[in-house]
């Protein structure tokens, strides 16, 4: 049964008067991914943007048992949980770790690539706002090409982040782990029977979901949404969903209105035809790489559509 | 049982005994032995625990700290590098009061070491919030495992504790240890009972939320004082433990003939035994020499170290490591408690990346320390001991 | 020495606003010094930052406890927004860290020969603090409003300050923004800072404001060493300074964040419940009787999400009033 809207409950797991900013995608993300996983859960943060917004001691927004120590730890502090509950017999209790993509993409990638390849009972979370918001936005390894940060200025010698961005769900899915997949806050049906499937899956399940971030990206505060809409059909993010082995992608991008999609952000305003096109064409590689990847899992695999 | 076992076999074996719930770890020599025979217990159905498998030993106490954090027995070791990777991590076990337990088997760390031991891999760790126990023998670290998780889970305490033994003359030297039986280790060490940090959605806590400077110091100040406290714990766990098991390892230190002594030497580790020979030689000399086995280096037992060096004439410090520029960590530990007595302290540093402590360099800190004793001075208060190009004394 | 404190908001720039100030004076060959409450604070969340401005070298390191200025860059945050619009009846207290704190006493240990600058459509003589002392007032939300088009109050609130206090002139104002403002925001976003600064200078009203109001004592969990729960560990418990732990961030009033507030009609809510999804911060609440939703403005923090994501503009966003 897919989950409608109506179906989450009012009650909330992650408290308001959390002190995220007004118009948050992590914090939309993670008061509804929160209300689908239930009570029966353990949480833990490691250094983020949430790990400040979810309150400091003596306050905590999380109704919920939680725990944090570092940054770079959560595969390894969830795998040190789930054991745990095992030990406790608490077998109906979920353990989720919820990173930030800095946290998941670069410090913590070692952690979690170890937990995934030993297959540890776990749900882990990335929300991906695209840089180190915490610190102020400083370039991670999630950042798009040509995105402005504190650590990627628009200079003279360089305009933004040249690189491009690290595909960690690409990574996940090569750990063959039981669930991979992408979501956002702006597909919310998609996101919650996403987080729904995961909670009903065993083993390791990585879920990354599209957080825009206010003052990270500048933007208008309301157009969390809308931006997160115009980075799916834009191609900037895709949804996608790979159950053992098997690449099913969720939402068929329209590739158009990149230029929409940039202009709307202050990190990208600076962006001149050259580097757009760039971008446009690295993003059109990952698409065909997507169709072929996920017709050939169909095949390896078994199962029916290649996309939805 | 009694077995012919090197030091790797007996922490497992007591990590067994302990009930342990929840292990991580990451190989590294001189500790590998001890990760391959807990996944050996674990395989031949004798041991009931979950092992994980950890990439790493950042991992390592990252994941034991959360299973002990949601209330269940847990146990890591490492050596070396691989405590420096977990330096980070070891703050937050201390600050979390997680009375977790670690088989640290020392060697030098860092460029211009090699695999052998050293301390400058746990004496930097000395104010992470650790108790830490230095041991002489096989026998010891078995024992040391099973006291260690009563003194940490002791409410008094809540700590985490390292108990450390030397690279290679422990972990690969086979001695015959006494292991401990299942029933008599259920007797001296019952199933922990997590009362201050579980997670269980029936009753939810925070464990270890960013706190804001209105509560650190306190924080900081409750951890000073279970340090404090840990000194009497380590004395009666050190009873209980003779009493059930019949071996008194004399809890914070050990002495050999201080009564009278004239010189004393301070020791930590197996130069002990060593020096414990010499002690012996040289007092059927005539020599009035002492010896002090120095077993808890955090807490620093002070007060016992100036209690029983208040009538010494000269007293020397052994050292594995160096503050550079300074001296030895443990030459400080010393200096400070004998800081109104006007006696002679003298560092002696040897040993360093595993180069042997041999009978011959004992007996050279001795010489310097009687003649310090005679003089009333020392020549040097920082001695290197068998150093090519350095004289001693 | 003079010394000034900034209550402000994450977002406003009252940071940055300090250090332009530092900088105004040492374009005057004054020695200055600014610096932040050292906090972590999200956009929206009260915040602190401290100036000093002196003869010659200042060696205090520590906060200020007795500023002779105090500078507001949100008027609720003084008080003077006096009963939010739906936030009767909620506890505005936390065990932690005051969070929405919408009544704080900004003249705490404020010099009664100094002055408060106040972000206020109210003249002085209707403003009303617990001290009588000189007060600047000017509405520096408009300004923002309308130079820089988002409600950055910093630079207009230092227009007012140096019209108010006359401690720095106008024209060094200009120069810090220049400075401090260029080198982070760039020249361009610096130039409306100037603009707004001149106008915050020109529309400043200073005059004396009335004092003897009472403001309830922050009530704050400070335990003792023995009370304090070891290991940073902490259940879900009510307490005299409110709730601890798990789920306590209930009692925060984000609300006294925003600066615009939704208004939900409720004969053109379909009851989809995108608004209600998309809320950030748990507001909208579901209202099945009436096929509608309310709206809890005790944690709006105003981002107007909820106003974009409906389909049938059933809710519009209205700038908030003093009261």
């Amino acid at each position: 049964m897919r989950l409608k809207l109506k179906d989450l409950p009012e009650e909330n797991i992650f408290s308001s008067g959390h002190t995220a900013c007004a118009g948050c995608g992590a914090a939309m993300a993670i008061r509804n991914i929160a209300k689908v996983l239930g009570k029966e859960i353990i949480i833990y943060v490691p250094a983020s943007c949430l790990s400040v917004f979810n309150g400091l001691f003596p306050s905590c927004a999380w109704t919920v048992p939680y725990h944090h120590t570092v940054f770079e730890n959560t595969g390894a502090a969830i795998s040190g949980l789930s054991r745990a509950m095992k030990r406790k017999g608490l077998d109906n209790v979920t353990v989720v770790g919820i990173a930030g993509d800095g946290g998941t993409a670069d410090i913590g990638l070692q952690a979690l690539s170890g937990a995934a390849e030993r297959n540890e009972d776990v749900i882990y979370i990335c929300y991906d706002n695209e840089a180190y918001m915490n610190t102020g936005v400083q370039r991670s390894g999630a950042t798009p090409h040509g995105a402005s940060t504190t650590t990627t200025p628009v200079g003279k010698l360089t305009k933004g982040k040249q690189d491009f961005k690290k595909d960690i769900p690409l990574i996940m899915m090569a750990h063959s782990v039981p669930y991979v997949a992408t979501a956002s806050v702006s597909f919310p049906l998609d996101l919650i029977n996403k987080v729904k499937k995961a909670k009903e899956t065993k083993g390791f399940r990585y879920l990354q979901v599209y957080a825009p971030c206010v003052p990270g990206w500048g933007y208008e505060q309301s157009k969390t949404v809308e931006l997160g809409k115009l980075a799916v059909e834009c191609g900037m993010w895709f949804l996608l969903e790979c159950e053992n082995g098997r690449l099913k992608i969720n939402r068929e991008p329209k590739m158009n209105n990149l230029e929409t999609y940039l202009k709307m952000q202050g990190r990208f305003r600076h962006m001149d035809e050259k580097q757009i096109a760039e971008l446009q064409e690295s993003i059109e590689r990952k698409w065909e790489f997507y169709k072929g990847y996920a017709e050939l899992t169909q095949r390896l695999y078994g199962g029916s559509e290649a996309s939805v | 049982m009694r077995r012919v076992v090197g030091s790797n076999y007996a922490t497992s074996h007591a990590v067994m005994r302990a009930r342990v719930e929840v292990i991580a770890a990451y190989p590294i020599t001189p500790q590998t032995q001890m990760v391959e025979h807990i996944a050996k217990f674990i395989n031949d159905g004798i041991m009931d625990c979950e092992y994980i498998n950890v990439e790493s030993e950042h991992s390592a106490i990252s994941a034991v700290i959360a299973s002990q954090a949601a209330g269940v027995r847990s146990f890591t070791s490492t050596a070396s590098q691989g405590l420096a990777l977990m330096h980070e991590l070891l703050f937050s076990a201390g600050g979390l009061r997680l009375p977790i337990v670690m088989g640290v088997v020392n060697r030098s760390v860092g460029s211009t070491g090699g695999i052998w031991v050293e301390y400058n891999d746990s004496m930097p760790q000395r104010d992470c919030g650790w108790l830490q126990m230095y041991v002489e023998t096989n026998q010891e670290v078995h024992d040391m495992i099973l006291q260690a998780y009563k003194i940490a889970e002791d409410k008094r305490v809540l700590l985490p504790i390292m108990i450390c033994s030397d690279g290679f003359i422990l972990s690969h030297t086979v001695e015959p240890v006494e292991l401990a039986e299942q029933e008599e280790v259920d007797e001296f060490l019952p199933k922990y009972e997590a009362r201050h940090s579980y997670l269980d959605p029936k009753d939810p806590i925070a464990s270890g939320i960013v706190t804001p400077r209105e509560y650190r110091q306190e924080f900081a100040y409750q951890i000073h004082r279970a340090m404090l406290e840990a000194k009497d714990v380590i004395g009666e766990v050190n009873r209980d433990f003779a009493d059930k098991f019949g071996r008194d390892h004399s809890g914070l230190i050990e002495t050999e003939f201080v009564e009278d002594a004239e010189v004393i030497l301070l020791t930590l580790g197996t130069v002990t035994s060593t020096a414990r020979g010499v002690v012996r030689e040289l007092r059927k000399k005539g020599k009035k020499a002492g010896l002090v086995k120095v077993r808890a280096f955090r807490p620093y037992p002070a007060e016992r170290i100036a209690e029983v060096c208040k009538d010494a004439r000269a007293v020397g410090v052994y050292d594995r490591s160096v503050s550079f520029g300074v001296g030895g960590p443990h030459y400080l530990e010393v200096r400070n408690a004998l800081f109104d007595s006007d006696v002679p302290v003298i560092d002696f540093i040897g040993g360093l990346g595993g180069r042997d402590v041999a009978e011959a360099d004992v007996r050279s800190m001795y010489d310097v320390l009687l003649e310090a004793a005679k003089s009333g001075k020392a020549k040097r208060n920082i001695e290197w001991v068998n150093t090519r190009g350095v004289v001693l004394g | 020495m003079k010394e000034i404190i900034f209550h402000g908001r994450g977002g406003q720039g009252a940071v940055l606003a300090a250090q332009a100030l530092a900088s105004a004076a040492v374009f005057e060959d004054k020695y200055a010094m600014a610096f932040p409450h050292f906090g972590a604070e999200r956009r929206g969340a009260p915040v602190a930052a401290f100036a000093r401005i002196a003869e010659g070298r200042i060696l205090t390191k520590a906060h200020i406890y007795e500023p002779d200025y105090v500078i507001v860059l949100d008027p609720w945050l003084a008080g003077l927004v006096d009963v939010a619009k739906g936030m009767e009846g909620h506890e505005g207290t936390s065990g932690g860290v005051p969070m929405g704190s919408v009544k704080t006493d900004i003249c705490q240990g404020l010099n009664r020969e100094g002055a408060a600058v106040l972000n206020t459509a109210r003249r002085p003589d209707e403003v009303r603090l617990s001290l009588e002392v000189c007060v600047g007032t000017v509405d520096a939300t408009t300004i923002a409003l309308e130079t820089l088009g988002h409600p950055a109050t910093n630079s207009c609130m230092l227009g007012a300050f140096a019209k108010t206090t006359e401690e720095v002139s106008i024209g060094s104002i200009e120069k810090g923004i220049m400075d401090v403002f260029g080198e982070r925001l760039g020249e361009g976003i610096a130039e409306r800072n100037v603009k707004a600064a001149k106008l915050g200078f020109e529309r400043t009203e200073v005059g004396m404001c009335s004092g003897g109001r009472e403001f309830p004592a922050q009530k704050k969990w400070l335990p003792d060493v023995d009370e304090l729960p070891p290991g940073c560990v902490i259940r879900s418990q009510d307490t005299e300074y409110g709730k601890l732990g798990p789920g306590s961030t209930v009692q925060n009033e984000t609300g006294s964040w925003r600066t615009f507030h939704p208004i939900v009609d409720d004969e053109k809510c379909t009851y989809c419940m995108l608004c209600w999804f998309h809320c950030p911060d748990g507001c909208i609440g579901r209202v099945p009787d009436k096929e509608s939703v309310s709206v809890d403005y005790f944690y709006c923090k105003g981002c107007g999400i909820c106003s974009e994501v409906c389909p049938v503009d059933a809710i519009t966003m209205v700038r908030e009033v003093e009261g």
